[in-house]
């Protein structure tokens, strides 16, 4: 065991999660996504957003349009859905149970108490 | 200075160096491959190549005319190869967590690391089914390879009937995902015939030479068997017999194990991890492979090979494996085969003769004692066994083990040493051979002596083996004419080498001759050796005793003693052979001079001459049995000249002429007839041979009677003439010549 695989692992719980809040605050664009995560220092890189945009897409969680732009191809824009909004509800429940249990448990003192 | 070329990238005309469009290009590809097995991969890759080309819209506004290999280099950096991205983590089983794709799993590997156990249930394997899943699915369900359950299936014929019934009552699964990682293909690679051997050493991970050796090996089947060769007789235990059964399965294998065509195959083949990491590996490695040879198919076809890119290189190299000669490379293996199986064969033979050498050295080991001298020739003759044939077959041990365990290591040293070694043996198997013969060279004179009998006048016969001697029954499994010994205590070993003959006796008593006989080196040497051989006649009424066999001991050593007895037999008297000197006895009873017969020691009996146990009556003609069958029916007769051809006197005693029944009649008389005239005509012959005899011998006289007269005259004349004196008989000539 190391420190990557374990940490990546704690990553991969919570992408889903981030990027969902991300959208929730409005239409985004996989490099505004990028650049959101990086300025709250949880790099991510574009071969890993993509396809999970994409599968979210799939599962109906996201929806997107086409916006042109005049500098380059059309932009996709990404928004959440009603499904998606209750996913992302169901999702913030679990962290905060988890998060608080994970306090709970590191802030102990001593065995059994 | 570089080569700018223009794309169409996602609606966009790019101005691009040529090298970093191949940058590009082989990213985009490895993201295919990636994502080959995502749901929406296509979707994916056009969002990504979206982003791409957004990037390179910004550069190019920024100033830049081109995109460069610095640019494309950066952007991949930033979006990341594919074996950074973080969805699937290698090794570590996923659990679906987020959507129900369950297709996830394919990213990573092409063979999946998760079984669906399913609860460890059999089920036939709808998805890869030959007949009807049955294999496929009892190897999902063992985890190993269905070729190999297929092979079993056939090979042990548990039959149709056993695969029908799974087939009934086993039921489909269109899911089942094979979790085998490993799977048996022949390797095209390195294959010596099909490959069948390389790629079953692949799959259990051992050393291919192993399946090899085992194969060749029920090839050639050693078995014991005593063997009749001649004047040989030793066991056959290197008599081969070619099994084909090996052969059959190597053929069926060959059939039925598929090759490893595909880099993903060969990966399988091996038991490597079948991911992106080493599919790139490999296919890189074989792309350079390919960018030889067809750097030799001419610079345009490299060019267009080039331009196209990797994946028609791929294709290329399968086509060019293919196209170099399917039919050719039949006509290569056979003819493989067939030279491999010659020489295998030959050296074989040779291996085995060596062996077979060795063997028949040691099996001669005891009589060593008995042949050679001291001195020098038991020096060449340890030599011979040591250099000239143990040196090979230690080589060709050493060789052997080396091929197996495939050291590659020649030693030059060990070379060199071990033919050195094998000529020092060559010397002294030549020394040997003519130090022997040497010994060998002279034979004794051929003296006969008479051996006087007690009771030369009896009336029967019977010749009989003295009992008394201790003649162990022979434990060598070596025999050798006509050394087959009875046995060899400490210094003494009995050579059979008598021969007896039956004669008819001039007299009308019985004769008995002896002549020993021996080589030697000189003469005079062969005759000493000669006078002492040891071997004992003597009469006991109406038996004749003799030894069963020549005594030699270690101080006389074996030179080839001879004894020969003539049994003279009167006409009317019987003579009869003891059943104790047959079998292993060899001891040859001959008629009227005639040849050897090699045959005779066979322990199959005889149709014709000398039947042990039977009593013979001497005729006028022959021996005859009491029943009235000559005894030697079926050779010519050499009437010897001393016989009187008072043919037709009718023997004496013709009480004794019994006939045994009257089936026999009609043949008895056709042989009589037959022998009625062979008569005649010898008869004939003879009257004119003594004709001419008497006639010349009148001449002769006639002529030494003139030459006697003439003589006379002279004398008479009273000139003293010289006559010289032819006599042969002075002494002093005589010695001279017999002491040589």
């Amino acid at each position: 065991m190391n420190i990557d695989n374990t940490a990546s692992q704690m990553r991969k719980g919570v992408l889903e999660f981030c990027i969902l809040s991300i959208i929730k605050l409005g239409e985004a664009y996989p490099s505004d996504i990028i650049d959101m995560m990086k300025s709250a220092n949880l790099n991510i890189l574009e071969g890993t957003l993509y396809p999970l945009l994409t599968r979210l897409k799939n599962a109906e969680f996201l929806t997107y349009r086409w916006v042109e732009s005049n500098s380059g191809p059309p932009r996709k824009y990404f928004s959440l859905t009603e499904k998606g909004a209750e996913f992302y509800k169901e999702l913030e429940a679990t962290w905060l149970e988890l998060a608080s249990a994970v306090e709970t448990i590191t802030g102990k003192k001593e065995i059994n108490q | 200075m570089k080569k700018v070329i223009n794309i169409n990238f996602q609606g966009t005309v790019v101005p691009i160096e040529e090298s970093s469009y191949e940058l590009l290009k082989q990213y985009i590809e490895s993201l295919r491959r990636y994502f080959a097995n995502e749901e929406g991969k296509d979707e994916i890759i056009n969002d990504i190549e979206s982003r791409i080309s957004e990037l390179f819209q910004e550069r190019l506004k920024n100033g830049s005319t081109c995109i460069t290999d610095d640019d494309v280099n950066a952007i991949i950096k930033n979006m990341g190869r594919p074996e950074d991205f973080e969805e699937e983590e290698k090794g570590e089983p996923t659990e679906n967590n987020k959507s129900d794709n369950s297709k996830k799993e394919r990213t990573e590997s092409l063979f999946n690391e998760n079984w669906s156990w399913k609860g460890k249930r059999l089920y036939r394997d709808d998805n890869h089914k030959i007949l009807g899943g049955v294999c496929s699915g009892i190897a999902a369900y063992l985890g190993i390879d269905p070729v190999i359950v297929r092979i079993v299936f056939i090979i042990s014929g548990i039959g149709f009937l056993a695969y029908i019934l799974l087939w009934i009552f086993v039921p489909g699964s269109n899911m089942l995902e094979n979790g085998v990682r490993k799977r048996l293909y022949r390797n095209p690679d390195e294959k010596i015939i099909g490959g069948v051997c390389s790629g079953i050493g692949s799959y259990f991970n051992i050393n291919p030479w192993i399946p090899r050796v085992l194969f060749l090996i029920p090839f050639i089947s050693f078995f014991f068997r005593w063997g009749h060769f001649g004047p040989l007789t030793f066991p056959h235990f290197v008599s081969f017999s070619f099994s084909p059964g090996t052969f059959i399965i190597y053929i069926i294998l060959w059939l039925v194990i598929p090759e490893a065509t595909t880099t993903s195959e060969k990966l399988e083949m091996k038991g490597e991890k079948v991911d992106l990491n080493s599919i790139k590996n490999s296919v890189m490695k074989e792309m350079k492979e390919v960018g030889e040879r067809v750097g030799k198919l001419g610079a345009q076809a490299g060019e267009i090979a080039k331009e196209r890119g990797p994946v028609i290189g791929q294709e290329i190299h399968i086509a060019a494996k293919k196209s170099s000669g399917v039919l050719g490379n039949i006509i290569v293996t056979i003819f493989k085969v067939f030279i491999y199986f010659i020489l295998g064969t030959i050296a074989l033979a040779l291996i085995i003769a060596l062996f077979a050498l060795a063997i028949v050295a040691i099996g001669l080991f005891p009589l060593k004692n008995f042949v050679l001298t001291e001195g020098w020739q038991s020096v060449f003759a340890w030599g011979t066994l040591i250099f000239f044939i143990g040196v090979p077959v230690v080589g060709i041990i050493t060789f052997i083990i080396r091929r197996i365990a495939r050291i590659k290591t020649s030693n030059k040293l060990m070379r060199y040493s071990f033919s050195g070694l094998w000529i020092l043996g060559i010397v002294c198997f030549v020394s040997l051979i003519t130090s022997m013969g040497r010994d060998f060279r002279s034979s004794s004179s051929m003296n006969t002596e008479p051996i006087i009998l007690i009771n030369p006048h009896v009336k029967t016969l019977e010749v009989a083996p003295f009992l008394n001697n201790n003649y162990n029954r022979s434990n060598n499994w070596f025999r050798l004419e006509p050394f087959a010994t009875f046995g060899i205590e400490d210094d003494t070993a009995y050579i059979s080498n008598v021969r007896i003959r039956i004669e008819k006796s001039t007299t009308d008593s019985f004769q008995v001759n002896i002549m020993k006989t021996c080589n030697g080196r000189t003469r005079r040497y062969a005759d000493t050796l000669a006078a002492l051989i040891n071997f004992n006649v003597s009469q006991n009424d109406s038996i004749l005793m003799m030894d069963r066999a020549i005594a030699i001991n270690t101080t006389d050593k074996f030179r080839n003693q001879y004894v020969e007895i003539t049994i003279g037999v009167p006409v009317g008297h019987h003579i009869k052979i003891n059943k104790s000197f047959s079998n292993r006895m060899n001891v040859r009873f001959n008629a009227f001079g005639e040849g050897d017969n090699w045959d005779w020691n066979n322990d199959d009996d005889n149709d014709f001459d000398y039947k042990y146990g039977i009593e013979y009556v001497m005729k006028e003609d022959g021996l005859y049995t009491l029943d009235g069958i000559p005894s030697n029916e079926e050779s010519d007769w050499n009437k010897s000249s001393t016989q009187d051809n008072k043919y037709n006197e009718g023997s004496g005693n013709d009480q004794n002429y019994r006939y045994n029944g009257s089936n026999k009649i009609d043949s008895l008389k056709n042989i009589q007839e037959k022998q009625i005239q062979k008569m005649q005509a010898a008869v004939d012959s003879l009257k004119a041979a003594r004709e001419k005899e008497v006639i010349r011998m009148k001449d002769s006289l006639e002529k030494a009677k003139e030459e006697i007269d003439h003589k006379i005259e002279k004398l008479d004349k009273g000139t003293a003439i010289h006559s010289e004196s032819f006599s042969p008989n002075s002494n002093e000539n005589y010695s001279f010549i017999m002491n040589i």
